[in-house]
């Protein structure tokens, strides 16, 4: 049998932040909103007993809790605690798949120890490398690992064993299964289930008949506890997109300002992205949804890989020029995938490269001058990205 | 309704001249059809694609006056289908257009004119330019060739447009070769450059006549107008920065050679037959009083073509992809051509002998 862990921080950016004020850290403290307006991100158990939770907007956090102390989000800051905590569990047990800033699966199979001393373990180093807390579900699946974290947060390390998926799992709230959002509760409860017990005594095919062949088998598999994902490592992204809900309908070609605008402007997000990343893609898709809410996606492979605003944009168009416009739009969508290293060698040289033309327009100057002695020539070899992407 | 009682051929050349910018499969299921208005005894005909749009006239006379847009393809199968010279009728009679033509008819589906997309007219000051149809025809076959196609330098896949110092430029390059032409135009014209896309120019070389009758050309804004005869042909311009080809045309190469077009021509053609569509690479071998264009592919078989020249200097061996070569040799109409050379490395620049107006640059082959 397998035995994952998932690795929960406590409170996770405001629990950084107490590190450098400790002075706070018997405040309700909560951060983000700071100017007001916009949302918590985080909040501490202090402020938390207040009943201030991450995404409330802060001018409701005030109102619970007057007293709270707001503060600034520091990404990098928390990105930095991110990248040592999981540094910590790697000395453990290296595989592992990143869930975020502040989770993470582990596999231990391999690990000989009994679960708890694992776990145990795993908490010490994370506390060692770091000054933080964080919880710990131990069980023999992704999704039980993920609802025991939460059973005794924070600073927890809750194990699954034999027959506690009855006796533990069993009275929890759907609501608790990652993947059963505020509308499938309120339709689960409709038909009066509420607990994942009752969840686990529907029939597969009286789910199924109302939930549709994918999502109701996954149901009636979820609430007997049964999950086959495998701790995935790959840590590379396989794509970035940017996407938008527009905030009315837009007509093709009556619109067609307005979808330009947003289309460039999905694109230059996009591009900053992969930039800010260091990644170029190859392959740019566009993805589309209509009024009726069918979506549709179009994507092109180009030759040399971008991360170049404009190329992509160009792409997009292309892609676009091969989708069928019957309806009104409600979202379009820019993506990315193919994702290579930007500063990689840059692959997709056709297979006679010993038999290219050399470039007219070199490199660095976007010119390469045909007149000069050679040697020069080979300037258009040297960087990836093609001057002429940069206009 | 009756709309129209006139000939084929009087409706069928105006659907031709802007029919041939229709997409076969649009994105907006409109822009498949021609919008059709009738006036008076005039009917115009417009079509788009959103980035070009053609628009031309022809005399009716009779029949009252209508809006419509209807399938441009199938209206032009139908009428290209029926004999020369037959009188048709066309009748708009509850959203359907009736075509009648002696014993047929077809009842085909239309679409409001007022959904039809038209091109804003440019703002801003324009440039006004007049030449013959003949010579700007004639400029556009020297250099179109050398467009890019799909290329991800989407400036490349285009045509520049440039005024200056008395003179119309036209350059086009695909960012392995370029080709550069000009013709003058009056002075005084202010410096403008425009990319055209390569839609428009196809469809441009497509439409004018070899003829003095006159055409011209608007500039201003983002987009260009066209007209000649009774076309009146708006296209968007490409918005981006076109290489500085006046940097890759060489100077001063020592290695001048004049060869006879065809010549040279012919035994590039016989060369590429061994050649294939990934490996068109051919070997330029020059020695005194020789040209070699040497062929191999991937079987190991050789093409060796030689041809005599009056040249004396250094040696040299160059390769070359071949259809550029052909491109060019094939485009221009002089006896001799005049190549420069430098070496293994360095570009090859074709021109024609006591013309400065055109000149070709192409860059070597790494072999």
């Amino acid at each position: 049998m397998r035995r994952i862990a998932h690795v929960d921080m406590d409170a996770f950016y405001a629990s950084v932040e107490l590190l450098r004020r400790p002075e706070l850290r018997d405040l309700p403290v909560a951060i983000g909103g700071t100017g007001g307006r916009g949302v918590v991100t985080t909040a501490n158990y202090v402020a938390r007993k207040f009943g201030v939770r991450s995404a409330m907007p802060a001018r409701q956090a005030r109102e619970l809790c007057p007293q709270c102390i707001f503060l600034p989000v520091d990404f990098d800051e928390y990105r930095k605690f991110s990248r040592l905590f999981k540094a910590a569990i790697a000395t453990l047990a290296p595989h592992m798949e990143d869930r975020g800033i502040d989770e993470v699966y582990v596999d231990l199979t391999q690990i000989e120890e009994d679960a708890r001393s694992v776990g145990v373990e795993i908490k010490r180093r994370i506390r060692e490398a770091t000054g933080l807390t964080c919880s710990v579900g131990i069980a023999p699946n992704k999704l039980l690992a993920k609802i025991c974290s939460d059973l005794e947060k924070p600073d927890g390390l809750t194990l699954l064993g034999e027959g506690d998926l009855e006796r533990r799992i069993w009275p929890l709230p759907v609501s608790r299964i990652n993947g059963i959002g505020p509308k499938a509760t309120e339709r689960l409860r409709a038909i009066g289930i509420e607990r994942i017990g009752e969840l686990a005594r529907f029939e597969s095919a009286v789910l199924v008949d109302r939930f549709g062949p994918n999502y109701g088998r996954w149901l009636h598999e979820v609430a007997l506890g049964r999950d086959e994902r495998p701790v995935v490592t790959e840590s590379e992204p396989r794509s970035r997109s940017r996407e938008t809900t527009f905030e009315r309908d837009l007509h093709p070609a009556r619109d067609r300002a307005e979808l330009t605008r947003i289309l460039t402007d999905l694109c230059e997000r996009l591009a900053e992205d992969l930039q800010k990343r260091r990644y170029v893609g190859r392959t740019i898709g566009i993805k589309l949804r209509f009024d009726d809410f069918t979506t549709v996606t179009r994507d092109m492979t180009i030759h040399q890989a971008t991360a170049d605003a404009q190329v992509i944009l160009h792409v997009a168009r292309l892609c676009l020029k091969r989708v069928r416009f019957a309806r009104r739009l409600r979202l379009l969508g820019v993506r990315a995938s193919g994702l290579s290293p930007a500063d990689g060698a840059v692959t997709g040289a056709p297979a006679d490269a010993g038999w290219e033309t050399l470039p007219l327009f070199a490199a660095s100057s976007g010119l390469q001058p045909p007149d000069e002695p050679s040697g020069s020539a080979a300037a258009g070899e040297s960087s990836g990205l093609p001057p002429a992407h940069r206009v | 309704m009756l709309l129209i009682n006139t000939q084929r051929d009087a409706l069928l050349g105006p659907l031709q001249s802007v029919s041939g910018i229709v997409e076969k499969r649009h994105t907006l299921p409109i822009l498949s059809n021609v919008l059709l208005e009738k006036q008076g005894d005039r009917l115009t005909l417009l079509a788009t694609d959103i980035e070009i749009q053609i628009k031309t006239t022809a005399a009716t006379s009779g029949g009252a006056d209508a809006s419509l847009t209807v399938g441009a393809r199938k209206l032009q199968d139908i009428l290209r289908s029926l004999p020369e010279g037959t009188d048709i009728s066309l009748q708009l009679d509850d959203k359907r257009l009736t075509v009648k033509a002696g014993k047929s008819r077809f009842a085909l589906q239309t679409l409001p004119a007022a959904d039809y997309p038209r091109m804003a007219q440019a703002e801003g000051e324009s440039l006004k330019l007049a030449l013959t149809q003949k010579r700007f025809k004639r400029l556009l076959g020297l250099v179109q060739y050398a467009m890019a196609q799909q290329d991800i330098r989407y400036y490349l896949n285009g045509l520049l447009l440039v005024v200056a110092g008395g003179e119309l430029r036209v350059v086009a390059t695909d960012g392995h070769r370029l080709a550069y032409a000009s013709e003058p135009i009056e002075e005084n014209l202010a410096r403008t450059e425009a990319i055209l896309p390569r839609k428009t120019v196809l469809e441009l070389a497509r439409q004018l006549a070899d003829s003095d009758e006159p055409l011209e050309i608007l500039l201003g804004g983002n987009q260009v107008t066209f007209r000649f005869g009774a076309v009146e042909l708006v296209s968007k311009l490409i918005d981006g920065k076109f290489p500085d080809y006046e940097r890759v045309i060489p100077q001063g190469h020592p290695k001048l050679l004049t060869v006879p077009r065809l010549t040279l021509l012919h035994s590039l053609e016989r060369a590429a037959i061994l050649t294939n569509e990934k490996f068109r690479g051919v070997r330029t071998v020059l020695a005194e009083g020789s040209l070699k264009i040497i062929a191999a592919n991937a079987e190991q078989e050789e093409a060796v073509e030689e041809i005599e020249i009056d040249y004396s200097g250094e040696a040299l061996d160059v390769g070359f992809n071949v259809t550029y070569l052909l491109d060019v040799l094939r485009n221009v109409s002089n006896e001799n051509v005049e190549c420069r050379l430098n070496d293994s490395n360095s570009s090859a620049l074709i021109t024609l002998p006591g013309n400065e107006r055109f000149k070709y640059v192409v860059m070597p082959m790494r072999i």
